[in-house]
């Protein structure tokens, strides 16, 4: 008998598709809705406050304050152009760049220091086993780690110490520096950018920003790449690779994305932040029958975890968690008053959810000991008894149900699915799936490869970055991947750019009916959305292996490719340290919100100009959407141009 | 490296250019008034149609179309274009050939296929939801030599591909005397590439027709075509800027393109597939369109596809002749307890093929004897109709009718081959283990080849036979609990749905009640699902809520309601692989009936293409209706409007295939002699006004009926 007619997709109008996508303008009314609701409870939001600090300090906002030392603060204006000491604006505004770059990566590294700790305690029978001997064993390999006849916790308690070394090795560079182009690897160390310990970059940047020390922009720029490099080749590869071992390395699944994820008639627990180590065990605590059957006797249909920033990514990609929203939208999971309990870990967590959380029923439990906020209950977590401290978690939020006010509960509708879990390994199954055996090879990136040189790809994307009030939250984000994807360009994406393109339906199939005729073919054969959700900000590092991995299969450095990276909402100092690492291997990086150095010339063309001399690309940045979005689809067809296709 | 998408853009420049000369050609010639008509179609020119959403039916229409199908080819680069101008330069190549059909009804005089009919399209209905065309492939050649060419399309034809060769390749299967035409689904369309356009109006129309895409949906048909045409491309190098710009509009419908030509070429995944080994273009090809050939291993010496079905064996190329009409040949299938037979028991009793001189006719009767836990008698019947295309898809093998009145001729190329009697045995045991694996656990087949066992053998099937018919003639709706769905068509025709009843068969002709209930026993996730019949609306009419609930249900929320035995009153719809059509024809208030294959005009002034384009793609249209051919003399035939009392005309070919039923149904139902003969046909009249006289000389019992509307 022939197929039968359930495997043919229905066919429903493209209008009809397209009319169900949540727009900015919907995600606004949402919000403001919500923000009645806090009037009502006497609270405030980021929205206050921002209104409260607008206009910011010229100075600080051009970055030429400085309050390095005891002397000062001092500040640089056309009747004084030095500080006390006689440090210059390029001095002060480099100074300054440096030190968010470093200490971006410091929290992207400390956060990989927890899991490397984690792993090196992992057992088969406590909270952390291991969940990927395959790659655990790669990397083993690829580390000179003998794994042949031991037993696999060895090699993994192994591997986490070589990890943990290179926080603070006395000599050598990072070990995963040669999983760069060869030609990448060449110019780091020509160029003196290769990272050494972590740690030691991290130190060498405060020390060389101390009072007294390096004045001179350009080495400063030098070492925000160096530093930054720490970071991309350094804590976050080894936080996202450390967290593959422990918690499965993620494969495609089916989320949902926004505020309609929460459910009126059960009881949400919110996890946010970035680490996953502890959410991990909060999502396996809430799967537990008498956790459930307690929420049930208790009123409540069952329990309903939901993730918040860049954990909301990592549980969403291993376990299908939904996800809530992104940085800006914090506060508004409070606001629903249908939030039991927020459990957060580590970054981006706003202090203002202390107070927040006492104006509803909701718990604000905090467990990290970097991380201590006013209005929180405590509960450092201990890798030993992870799985207890989840559970009584789990069972705060439970009994917390019946302390909900339905008065000041209101759940937005809006949400859309999104496919999510797309690491390389993902994007490299998919790819075999069009590669034709008689022909090509799988386990390549050669079928992407063959669109973009075709041209049915025009190039890729990686959207990454946070939300930043001083633009129009999410709609940067959105109208950016909106116009990339009708312009036959694909996109990956991380962090709260990915939970913005979820939001929008950007991660869903369907999004397939938004592009161009090329990367809608794509689309269609692959059976990919046109938004590959590549993980939390850490896992830009993934990233990094896709863009090495690709030119090594192309055969050109990377600083050739089609692919350039963009972060249009950017504001914390992660992102300064990534930014510097995408530029130091190679990409170009569009940002929508200008770096902190406008006070200084030189420094202006040093990160726009002066890195390229360097690394082969620099930053280009616009704070109009929709100029940025153009000089990336120009700068993309201008690489295309030079390579001939 | 010249740019994969700038040689597109210059192949639709050439294309547009022909087309331009074309056009100015058959202004100067014809003119603008003369009229633009495809032969046998009812979609005027189908891809102008459906991009256009235009009915060209003047040259003068087509030049005016001519800057619309220009603008079409855009040259930015990006993707969009590339597809819109693969487009344009199909609509290009249709306007080069509408010229020459303007200019010459049959501009081909036989010698290529060219222009394919409604009727061509309708008749793959079956055969592709079935499975049994798994695929299409377009060859455009020349292959590097004569022997590699008809090696591939060999090969395409044993897996059943229906294969469109454009080009050189032609030739080249001419000189390697490989057989074409359109029964041996090897269809020769034309020597220059612009005949594609016929290729792409097939397609088009099987949107139109199955799918009910409305011209100028443009998403509509991308959609069809590539999620429901499992079709491909195999282009020979040296591929052509033309050829590319033609590849184009076909990756646009989701067909790809496999070529061993390596210059200026750019492998694109799933699409556009570089090859450098030509011989291994079939694999190649099926994998990238996802074509999985269900092989059915059978141990025979010669080739066994769907392909071979429509193969004629004439008498010079006979080496046997097996003849039911003049001496005792029958077929059956019947059941035992499992302990009576062993399994791949094949018995020859008598003499073999080489015993009987070449040319002769002989006698010759098989017997399959099936067992199993599940099967049933009602089982047997189903299986043995479908003897005839087990048989025929032997190469070489021509098997006609059915019961004892089967023929069944082999050629002696099949003879040369090996073919002998035990192979007949072979191929039933094969086919029907495979397609009824789930009921049959085992089979034996029987063959006989002398006079006298034949002649026995014969009158104990006869016996069967008769049974069985007293068993389907007490079969009548109000005899059962249940009707069946069927949504086979829906891969193709996604909104269509049909109820099968005892007296109301599948339009297709293919699906009896019987039939959808073994499908139904033998896989109840199948097409094929119990309807029950409880809750009557209106008995007359034939609807039940029940029913409507199915339907409604089953097309996706397209229907609210259907009647079973009314015309005009909520038909049931139709995929649009019917095999007949029946209209009012208002003046007599009476209905004309067309079958596929005539392809004549009828008092309606339409042609059965033309008004099988009334219905179909699963949209209900009152006063037309789609039906099998048997239901014809159903007593349930129109009911609601007074039966078939109602029928005015039909095919003379059509009349002669039901009068038997039909006359006996007449009689039973209004005690009319020989009804038949009062419907008027061809060799009557084609025109209304004749139409009326010879009803009121005939005194046909319609004049007397009440008004249709």
């Amino acid at each position: 008998m022939a197929d039968t007619p359930a495997m043919y997709e229905q066919h429903r109008s493209k209008e009809e598709i397209l009319s169900g996508f949540t727009t900015v303008e919907q995600l606004e009314a949402d919000t403001a809705k919500l923000r009645e609701l806090a009037c009502a409870a006497c609270a405030e939001t980021w929205a206050d406050r921002s209104a409260g600090q607008t206009p910011h300090c010229r100075f600080g906002e051009e970055g030429i304050c400085c309050r390095i030392c005891s002397m000062g603060p001092c500040r640089v204006t056309k009747k004084a152009a030095r500080g006390i000491c006689g440090a210059d604006e390029h001095a002060i505004a480099g100074r300054h760049y440096l030190r968010m770059a470093a200490a971006g990566s410091a929290a992207h590294s400390d956060h990989a220091r927890e899991i490397a700790y984690v792993l090196r305690q992992a057992s088969p029978t406590g909270s952390f086993p291991i969940r990927d001997e395959e790659k655990l064993l790669s990397l083993a390999a690829e580390w000179g780690i003998p794994a042949a006849g031991r037993d696999i916790y060895d090699v993994a308690h192994e591997v986490a110490e070589a990890g943990l070394n290179e926080f603070g090795k006395p000599f050598g560079t990072q070990r995963f520096l040669s999983r760069a182009t060869r030609e990448r690897q060449a110019l780091w160390e020509k160029e003196g950018l290769a990272p050494r310990a972590i740690d030691r970059e991290v130190s060498a940047s405060l020390h060389m920003t101390h009072m007294g020390n390096t004045a001179e922009p350009e080495p400063l720029v030098r070492q925000s790449l160096r530093v930054g490099l720490a970071d991309g080749y350094g804590g976050s590869m080894i936080s996202t690779f450390f967290s593959d071992i422990l918690f499965g390395t993620p494969t495609a699944r089916a989320s949902e994305a926004n505020l309609g994820v929460l459910e009126a008639e059960m009881v949400n627990l919110i996890v946010h932040g970035h680490d996953p180590v502890f959410s991990e065990m909060v999502v396996l605590a809430a799967e537990e029958k008498e956790m459930a059957d307690h929420a049930k006797s208790l009123g409540a249909k069952g329990i309903n975890v939901v993730g918040l920033c860049c954990t909301a990514n990592e549980v969403a990609m291993r376990h299908g968690v939904r996800m809530a929203g992104n940085f800006l939208q914090q506060e508004n999971v409070i606001l629903t008053g249908a939030a039991e309990a927020v459990c957060v870990d580590v970054q981006c967590i706003f202090p203002a959810l202390g107070p927040l959380a006492g104006c509803f029923h909701t718990k604000f439990i905090t467990s990290s000991p970097v991380a201590r906020i006013p209005g929180s209950i405590y509960m450092p977590f201990e890798p030993d008894t992870a799985l207890e401290q989840a559970r009584a978690i789990v069972k705060l939020a439970v009994e917390n149900f019946v302390n909900r006010d339905p008065a000041k509960v209101f759940i937005p509708s809006h949400k859309q699915p999104a496919a999510v879990g797309y690491p390389t390994e993902q994007i490299i199954r998919e790819l075999d799936g069009v590669t034709n055996s008689h022909v090509d090879e799988r386990g390549s990136y050669m079928p992407a490869i063959d669109s973009i040189k075709a041209g049915v790809l025009r190039g890729a994307v990686a959207m990454v970055g946070c939300n930043n009030p001083k633009v129009r939250p999410d709609y940067s984000h959105i109208e950016i991947m909106k116009t990339l994807i009708r312009s036959d360009i694909l996109i990956v994406a991380t962090g709260c750019a990915a939970q913005a393109a979820a939001k929008a339906g950007l991660l869903s199939k369907d999004a397939k009916y938004m592009c161009g005729a090329g990367l809608r073919r794509v689309c269609e054969l692959v059976g990919i959305p046109p938004v590959l959700h590549m993980g939390a900000c850490v896992d830009i590092s993934r990233m990094m292996l896709l863009v090495n991995e690709i030119a090594n299969d192309w055969g050109v450095d990377v600083t050739r490719l089609p692919i350039v990276g963009c972060a249009p909402e950017w504001m914390s100092e992660k992102a300064v340290a990534i930014a510097n690492y995408v530029v130091a291997t190679g990409i170009d990086t569009y940002l929508g919100i200008e770096p902190q150095v406008k006070g200084s010339a030189e420094m202006m063309r040093l990160i726009t100009e002066g890195t390229r001399k360097i690394t082969g690309a620099g930053y280009i940045i616009n704070t109009d959407p929709h100029a940025l979005v153009q000089a990336m689809i120009d700068g993309i067809e201008q690489k295309r141009a030079l390579l001939g296709i | 490296m010249r740019l994969l998408f700038d040689r597109i853009f210059q192949g639709a420049d050439e294309m547009l250019a022909l087309a331009e000369q074309a056009l100015a050609a058959a202004v100067a010639e014809i003119g603008e008034s003369a009229p633009v008509n495809m032969p046998n179609t009812a979609y005027f020119l189908a891809n102008h149609s459906a991009y256009l959403k235009k009915n060209i039916r003047t040259i003068g229409d087509l030049n005016a179309a001519f800057p619309e199908v220009k603008r079409w080819h855009q040259r930015e680069q990006r993707l969009e274009n590339v597809f819109n101008t693969g487009f344009a330069t199909f609509m290009a190549a249709e306007v080069i050939e509408a010229c020459k059909y303007a200019v010459s009804a049959d501009p081909y005089n036989g010698e290529y296929h060219g222009h394919l009919s409604d009727a061509e399209v309708r008749e793959l209905g079956v055969p592709l939801v079935t499975g049994d065309i798994p695929g299409f492939v377009v060859i455009i050649g020349p292959a590097p030599s004569d022997e590699e060419a008809a090696e591939l399309i060999k090969g395409y034809q044993s897996r059943a591909i229906f294969v469109f060769l454009i080009g050189g390749v032609i030739d080249q299967a001419k000189r390697m005397g490989v057989a074409t035409g359109f029964p041996v689904r090897v269809v020769a369309v034309g020597p220059d590439i612009w005949q594609t356009a016929h290729i792409i109006s097939f397609v088009n129309r099987a949107a139109m027709i199955f799918g009910a895409v409305t011209p100028g949906d443009r998403e509509g048909f991308d959609h069809y075509t590539f999620h429901r045409i499992r079709a491909f491309v195999n282009a020979f190098d040296p591929v052509a800027d033309i050829v590319a710009a033609c590849g184009a509009g076909a990756i646009a419908m989701g067909f790809p393109v496999v070529t061993n030509d390596e210059k200026d070429m750019w492998p694109v995944p799933k699409s556009l597939i570089i090859q450098p080994a030509s011989e291994d273009f079939i694999e190649t090809s099926l994998e990238a369109r996802d074509i999985r050939i269900k092989i059915t291993k059978i141990d025979i010496p010669v080739a066994y596809s769907t392909a071979f079905e429509g193969e004629i064996v004439r008498r010079h190329d006979m080496q046997l002749d097996i003849d039911g009409s003049r001496v005792d040949c029958c077929e059956l299938v019947t059941t035992k307890q499992p302990h009576e037979i062993e399994d791949h028991e094949i018995t020859l009793i008598g003499p073999d093929f080489e015993e009987f001189e070449q040319g002769s006719r002989v006698c010759l009767c098989y017997v399959a004897e099936v067992a199993g836990k599940t099967m049933q008698a009602d089982f047997e019947p189903v299986f043995e109709r479908r003897i005839h295309d087990f048989v025929n898809r032997a190469e070489g093998v021509m098997h006609t009718g059915q019961r004892d009145n089967l023929r069944i001729r082999v050629s002696k190329d099949a003879f040369a081959a090996g073919f002998r009697a035990r192979h007949i045995g072979e191929i039933l045991y094969a086919a029907i283990k495979s397609d009824y694996e789930s009921v049959v656990d085992k089979c034996a087949i029987k063959i006989y080849t002398r006079p006298e066992d034949c002649r026995e053998i014969r009158a104990l099937a006869q016996a069967v036979y008769e049974k069985r018919d007293e068993r389907l003639a007490a079969l009548t709706d109000e005899s059962v609990d249940v009707f069946y769905d069927c949504i086979l068509c829906q891969s193709f025709s996604p909104a269509h749905v049909c109820v099968v009843t005892p007296e109301r068969l599948g339009l297709c002709g293919a699906v009896s009640w019987l039939d959808a209930k073994a499908a139904n026993e033998l896989d109840p996730n199948g097409a094929c699902h119990k309807v029950t019949k409880e809750r009557v609306v209106d008995e007359h009419l034939g609807i039940w809520e029940d029913v409507n609930e199915t339907v409604k249900e089953a097309s996706h929320g397209n229907l609210e309601q259907v009647t079973l035995y009314s015309i005009m009153v909520d038909p049931m719809t139709s995929c649009g692989c019917f095999e007949c059509i029946c209209g009012i024809e208002p003046l007599s208030n009476g209905v004309v009936i067309v079958h596929r294959e005539h392809t004549g005009m009828t008092p309606l002034g339409m042609t059965f293409s033309e008004m099988a384009s009334m219905t179909g793609g699963g949209v209900q249209t009152p006063g037309f209706m789609g039906h099998g051919k048997q239901f014809i003399s159903s007593r349930k035939f129109m009911r609601g409007e007074g039966g078939p009392a109602r029928i005015v005309w039909m095919p003379k070919a059509l009349k002669e295939m039901v009068s038997a039923k039909l006359n006996a149904a007449a009689k039973e139902l209004y005690g009319l002699e020989d009804f038949s003969a009062l419907i008027a046909d061809e060799s009557v009249t084609e025109d209304v006004e004749t139409l009326m006289e010879y009803l009121a000389e005939k005194e046909h019992p319609v004049l007397g009926m009440e008004p249709l509307m």
